[in-house]
């Protein structure tokens, strides 16, 4: 955060506001205690049809001549979500298969009694487990993939849609599958002509062990019900209704017989509520029956209008951004995606249009699983089992707070709080665990000034307010730094600044004092430094004063005296504070290496291409380390040879990390070299980009799994690339690599401050940018290159400028 | 195997030349089995086609519930064995599955002791066979069928009996005069000892084995463990003259009977095989000696690796035999349904013959349509050669043959472990346009298919089409040497002389980081151009192709079968216009040699 330039309280605006000005309805309720699973408001339905042609979605559509192996769901499945309810979807013509998931099913408890190191258990038994909520098959016998011809499937980003098609004997068969958030359901709806008919069975089962019942009075459907040892409570239900045949349930199946068209609606959730004082559950809600209801409620409208109703609601917040970063040729254009992830990495020949698709993914996957529920965790809200890796839980020292590096700036503000939501309900018990653990005398990490106060955090997080592996001191204040970055309302503000305040009170107590030599000068000075703590993840264990930690409380002091400011409060504590900030030491570049100390030594005590690029949280996310002369070049020097030491070869999530400081540094062809390495088509567990276009991390050799930081920290790298930002200054095209230059625009990018950007660049400088202000502040620089302009802009008005780039 | 349109460079080696007429290059009918005489007979001859029929192997094998019950190979009764040719006779029989063959054990108790008559032939175990084994093939007759039976090779250790057992009707010879002196053994599982056929009691014994499957009726003989194969090799186990020896018996005996080997046969005495027998297992069993019949796993994927290799090796009285194709019963089986589309699509391409192992008393409904498609059933036993890979053995892939009348059989194969799609491009098969595709499995016509077929395939699984070109553009290629002078060597890699390449060299020595880069290849517009790659490979071997120095791909070219013979697969390059390199890297393995690219000119 930019102390130097505090937002100004008069000016600060919504950062709903945000997008207030674009959005078209579709107005989400944060949670505020309520559970995510919960009975909700009429839809409002679209007048006309909301569908596209086939032609004004090419661009934003993937397509796949093969099904999903259901074996492999996790790197083939198509996912859908509604932001709480999701799904993995398979395609196969005889057997159509839906791995569901809803935000909060997990297992596990508070976690409370620390191991024998004085740390969190870490286990699926204790700590808990995102889990499946339940498995939807769709038997179609007579389909066999070995008997039709023609197949092909497809995920339209723009329109929320999956669907697959194919001829058998003669007959075309059409089916589209998508998770609607007003109507709070999934629905797969099965079409055809030419005469032919479809005849099988739908069955739902739960993954725990559950018995699904199937009902015919009362609307005909089938569902269960369930509850984990830790007392949560879940449900699913399914229904379905068909044309020209008949559907009837069957046991606990729903069979259907020569139907002309097939219509199956699912949902399912559980009565989780995101409430510490009712140990976040809805004591009220039955969520089975609730699930019972939706669907049959859904079943009064016909396939049309849930789809229309969908639709309408997912392009408004899709098109809230568009992209084009240039022209594909016809031979890449004749490639299903998977294709054209391999030819891009065998032929090293960009791909625009694909990797501008590859950023709209992205999105789609934001605006698919980040609604009005739980955060995206490890695994966003997507499973193929119940044994995720690391639990799909929330990783605090980069992985969450990289889910949503992307949602400000590629206009889903919307889709960030339930970030938000989730630490302010995870919070009391965050407060709470650490009063009665963090002094622990087992626990390395423990202060030992004596004092403690506030709140801090370990790297793994559940939703039961618990913690799970290693406390992780400064991962409060990266919290909250990522929850303020592009705070421009006062509403937020409020809502935040008491977990700002609880951290700086953490820190307060932690904070040691220690003499420290200046390099050059040999002045001695006295310095605050941070008690001993492990840089993301790895090198000692227990060092003080790591870079990691002084950087980020840094920003989390500067975040909370403007939101002091901003709010009007605190203004006592908030000049404790500032001369806190103004004590800490912040890390000087190593004689011996060259390179941004991580540690307090000269030396390198970790691994020099470790994934984490811990003591470069300041080039990115943080901007206290610019290329633009403000910062001293000794610092941007030595921030450059570490980065530049960390190399350029990792995966997922590290590689977006590294394109993101590569962009903040101007340099787009690193930048782009780290973007297109994701791209990698992954085989056999190999890091790189699954068919599904998920992001893969090879754990160890033919073992690759799905994280999905590295499929938004990439696009937010993408976007970078193009805008850059900070409250009162934005620049255009820092790092636009040559695979993108001839021509190219992206609309609705969201810039710090209070403003939206609309560029559109050819030949490698921009002819066009549209700055228009959305509350905030009112006026900022635009520069590209040497040229700068200031605009000045009352809300909700904007500005074109077409000479920044002659 | 495919030729290239430069006929009249390629040495006058042992391929068949067929006339390049209207731009349809490409598959060759296989080699007639020149070699091999057409067995003698009253009527047709034997095994002028794949023989088709029972076998009681697979359920003896396995140990699938029940199967079994009184030990393992006990399901080989008489009972069981006319259970099942009344059910190949009802179901199967029609569509040309005639013969019912008893496999190992029917001389053997359930203890598996041998039971020999006074001269030291393998006799039927009462227990197994109580009316001994000329009325099973009486009764195998009375229903239209005709009957297999089996032996070792050699003479059992158990019918030695000291050396002193007469040879029936042999003139005073015993057991002692037909092997050699030191008793050494032979075949797969050393169970018999080595005849020796410098010895003229040798060939009595043969014959009186002969004489006697002969008056008992039958009309097959699976002579097993026979070497150089059966996993053995060395003088010891070389039983050429065994199965010489048996052709000569059998023709003296008076009764046509079909005599096929076994098992995994030695490739380099094909010629052998093809000359005595009426075919051969290029294979170790299918059959998995678990609780189902096969796996995938266990034996029937590796067949689309193995059998490139025999391709040009089988024809009318000589066949290459896969082993049995079990794919009646997917629950039996072991087998997703895909499998055994699969199993049975190679089965009938390959042009092996087709007999079945399973429970036919228990046939499922997929099954029973698997084993009777008679459109797919023609393709194996038509007047059409075997099909052959045309792309590497790469998890997906195709096979084609191209057929007399000017159609194509073409297979798309997916051995991935994941639903894929597969794609024939027409230029693979030497001509371009549009072509009339046929769905053999499903018996459907699919329509006209301009360039390609591209097709969606589960896990295992495959397609079988009859494309019938529709009379495109004539189809032309563009030639490069391996051993121009104008490409780069890397490593290793070195010219070598090749009486079967085109220009009589090729480039080898591609091995541990040995390359070549074939360069100057000039196209008038980028896009994507499948390649023929010519090259010699006697074995399975991979090599990573990369065009312009961009990512390589890795790519399993089939064995040649020899270091002799040349044999073409396609790759897909995206080429830019103008001029492009073509590199074949080694990597870290052992690549096949490489004799010429042939780029399409596409216009």
């Amino acid at each position: 955060m930019d102390t130097a330039r505090p937002d100004s309280p008069e000016l600060a605006a919504s950062r709903r506001g945000f997008l207030s000005v674009a959005a078209a309805g579709g107005a989400l309720a944060a949670l505020g205690g309520l559970p995510a699973f919960t009975a909700s408001a009429a839809p409002r339905r679209p007048v006309g049809s909301p569908l596209l042609t086939a032609a004004e979605s090419a661009g934003t559509r993937l397509w796949w001549q093969a099904p999903a192996d259901d074996r492999s769901m996790i790197t083939q499945g198509l996912p859908v979500g509604n932001g709480r309810l999701g799904a993995l979807v398979g395609n196969d013509p005889g057997r159509e298969r839906l791995f569901l998931t809803d935000a909060t099913m997990w297992t596990g408890t508070l976690n409370s009694t620390l191991d024998a190191d004085g740390q969190f258990p870490y286990s699926r038994e204790n700590f808990g487990s995102f889990t499946l909520l339940a498995e939807l098959t769709v038997d179609l016998p007579d389909h066999d993939l070995s008997t039709v011809s023609g197949y092909r499937r497809a995920l339209d980003l723009r329109q929320g849609l999956v669907t697959a098609s194919y001829v058998r004997s003669g007959v075309t068969y059409r089916r589209q599958i998508f998770a609607s958030a007003p109507d709070d359901v999934l629905v797969l709806h099965f079409t055809q002509d030419g005469g032919g008919h479809y005849t099988g069975a739908v069955s739902l089962d739960g993954t725990h062990g559950e018995t699904t019942t199937g009902t015919r009075t009362g609307g005909q459907h089938a569902s269960f019900g369930g509850e984990f040892a830790n007392r949560l409570r879940y449900g699913a239900a399914v229904t379905a209704y068909g044309s020209g045949g008949t559907v009837a349930v069957d046991g606990a199946r729903i069979a259907f017989r020569n139907c002309a068209t097939l219509t199956v609606i699912v949902t399912g959730g559980t009565d989780y509520a995101p409430d510490p004082a009712t140990g976040y559950r809805a004591p009220s809600l039955d969520p089975r029956r609730l699930a019972r209801t939706k669907v049959l409620d859904a079943a009064g409208h016909s396939a049309t209008t849930l789809l229309h109703t969908h639709v309408a609601d997912h392009r408004g917040l899709f098109e809230r951004m568009d992209v084009t970063l240039g022209t594909s040729t016809p031979l890449q254009r004749g490639m299903d995606t998977w294709e054209r992830v391999r030819a891009r990495f065998t032929d090293d020949t960009p791909d625009p249009e694909l990797e501008a698709a590859y950023l709209q993914f992205g999105r789609y996957l934001m605006i698919a699983g980040s609604r009005g529920s739980l955060p995206l965790n490890l695994q966003g809200l997507w499973l193929d089992g119940n044994d995720p890796d690391w639990m799909g839980d929330y990783h605090t020292d980069i992985n969450l707070q990289m889910n949503y590096w992307l949602a400000d700036r590629a206009a889903l503000s919307d889709c960030f709080d339930a970030f938000t939501d989730y630490c302010l309900a995870q919070l009391p018990s965050w407060t709470e665990l650490t009063r009665a653990h963090f002094d622990d005398p087992r626990n390395r990490y423990r202060n030992s000034t004596g004092k403690l106060a506030g709140w801090t955090v370990a790297i793994s997080t559940n939703v039961h307010g618990g913690m799970g592996w290693w406390w992780h001191p400064a991962g409060n204040a990266w919290l909250c730094n990522s929850l303020y970055e592009f705070t421009q309302d006062r509403a937020h503000l409020a809502r935040i600044h008491p977990m700002l305040k609880g951290a700086c009170e953490f820190w307060e107590a932690r904070l040691l004092t220690t003499t420290v030599t200046d390099p050059v000068t040999g002045e001695r000075r006295e310095v605050l430094v941070a008690d001993s703590d492990w840089s993301p993840e790895h090198g000692p264990l227990d060092a003080k004063g790591i870079t990691y930690a002084q950087e980020l409380v840094r920003s989390l002091f500067a975040n909370y005296r403007t939101a002091c400011e901003v709010l009007g409060r605190d203004r006592a504590y908030a000049r404790t504070v500032a001369d806190l900030q103004r004590r800490l030491h912040l890390p000087g570049v190593s004689a011996k290496t060259g390179w941004l100390e991580e540690w307090m030594s000269p030396d390198n005590l970790g691994e020099t291409t470790h994934r984490h690029l811990s003591p470069l949280v300041q080039l990115f996310p943080g901007d206290r380390i610019r290329p633009d002369g403000s910062t001293p070049e000794a610092i941007v020097e030595g921030a450059t040879a570490l980065l530049t030491a960390r190399g350029m070869d990792s995966f997922g999530w590290a590689n977006a990390w590294r394109a993101l400081c590569w962009a903040r540094l101007k340099n787009p062809d690193n930048a782009y070299r780290l973007v297109v390495n994701n791209l990698r088509p992954s085989t056999g567990g190999a890091n790189g980009t699954a068919p599904n276009l998920f992001d893969i991390y090879q754990v160890e050799q033919g073992r690759g799994i799905f994280q999905i930081d590295g499929n938004f920290g990439t696009p937010a790298a993408m976007i970078e690339m193009l805008v850059y930002s900070r409250p009162g200054h934005v620049e255009l095209l820092p790092a636009l690599p040559d695979a993108w230059a001839a021509s190219g625009s992206i609309s609705g990018v969201g810039v710090r401050g209070g403003f939206t950007v609309d560029l559109r660049w050819q030949d490698g400088r921009p002819t066009e940018v549209t700055v228009t202000s959305v509350g905030g502040r009112t006026a900022t620089t635009v520069a590209y290159g040497e040229r700068s302009r200031t605009v000045t802009l009352a809300p909700g008005r904007s500005v074109t400028l077409r000479d920044l780039g002659r | 195997m495919r030729l290239s349109p430069h006929p009249a460079r390629r040495t006058a080696s042992t391929l068949l030349v067929l006339a390049l007429t209207a731009g349809l290059a490409a598959l060759t009918p296989a080699a007639t089995a020149t070699d091999s005489p057409a067995v003698q007979g009253v009527s047709a001859p034997l095994a002028a086609k794949p023989y088709m029929g029972w076998t009681s192997w697979s359920m003896q094998s396995s140990k699938y519930p029940g199967l079994n019950p009184d030990g393992d190979y006990s399901y080989l009764t008489e009972k069981n064995v006319l259970k099942q040719a009344d059910a190949l006779a009802a179901k199967l029989k029609p569509y040309g599955y005639e013969y019912v063959n008893i496999d190992a054990g029917w001389w053997r108790d359930l203890d598996w002791k041998p039971r020999f008559d006074a001269y030291g032939r393998q006799a039927a175990d009462p227990g197994r066979f109580p009316r001994g084994m000329k009325a099973v093939a009486d009764d195998l007759h009375a229903k239209g069928l005709k009957a297999g039976i089996y032996l070792p090779v050699g003479l059992e250790k158990e019918a030695y009996g000291g050396g002193g057992v007469p040879v029936w009707n042999g003139d005073g010879c015993t057991t002692a005069d037909i092997v050699y002196g030191d008793l050494r053994t032979t075949n797969g599982w050393d169970s018999a000892y080595k005849i020796d056929f410098s010895r003229p009691c040798a060939q009595k014994y043969i014959d009186s084995q002969a004489q006697l499957f002969a008056d008992w009726g039958y009309d097959f003989l699976k002579l097993d463990g026979v070497g150089p194969g059966s996993f053995k090799s060395g003088e010891n186990y070389d039983n050429v003259a065994d199965v010489a020896a048996w052709q000569r018996a059998i023709a003296a005996a008076g009764r046509p009977i079909h005599l096929e080997l076994s098992w995994s046969l030695d490739i380099g005495h094909a010629a052998d095989w093809q000359r005595y027998s009426n075919g051969w297992r290029i294979d170790t069993d299918v059959e998995c000696y678990c609780n189902t019949l096969v796996t995938w796993e266990n034996s029937v994927e590796d067949r689309w690796d193995d059998t490139p290799a025999w391709t040009r090796h089988v024809g009318p009285g000589g066949w290459n035999d896969l082993d049995s194709l079990n794919v009646g019963n997917g629950e039996m089986d072991g087998l997703t349904k895909a499998e055994r589309q699969s199993y049975a699509t190679l089965w009938a391409i390959a042009k092996t013959p087709l007999y079945t192992g399973d429970d036919l008393t228990r046939l499922d409904p997929y099954g029973l349509s698997l084993l009777t498609n008679r459109e797919v059933i023609a393709v194996n036993q038509g007047a059409t050669p075997p099909a052959r890979p045309v792309t590497p053995s790469d998890d997906q892939q195709v096979w084609a043959a191209r057929n007399p009348d000017g159609s194509f059989t073409v297979a798309l194969f997916n051995l991935g472990e994941a639903p894929a799609s597969v794609t024939a491009d027409w230029s693979v098969l030497g001509f371009t346009g549009k072509a009339k595709v046929r769905d053999l499995w499903n018996r459907e016509n699919l329509g006209a298919y301009r360039d390609r077929i591209a097709q969606a395939l589960p896990a295992h699984g495959s397609r079988l089409f009859t494309v019938t070109p529709q009379g495109g553009p004539v189809l032309t290629r563009t030639a490069y040497e391996a051993e121009a002078p104008a490409n780069t060597l890397v490593g290793n890699a070195s010219v070598a002389d090749c009486g079967a390449c085109s220009g009589a060299r090729k480039v080898g020595n591609l091995y541990l980081g040995g390359k070549l880069t074939v360069n100057g290849v000039k196209v008038a517009k980028a896009g994507r151009y499948v390649v023929d790659i010519a090259y010699v490979s006697g074995d399975a071997r991979s090599v990573r192709v990369s065009a312009n120095g961009g990512g390589a791909v890795g790519h399993k070219f089939p064995s040649t079968g020899d270091w002799g013979t040349v044999e073409t697969v396609s790759v897909p390059l995206d080429l830019k216009a103008g001029t492009n390199t073509v590199t074949f890297d080694s990597g870290d393995g052992y690549a096949p040699d490489i004799d010429r690219i042939d780029v399409p000119n596409l216009a």
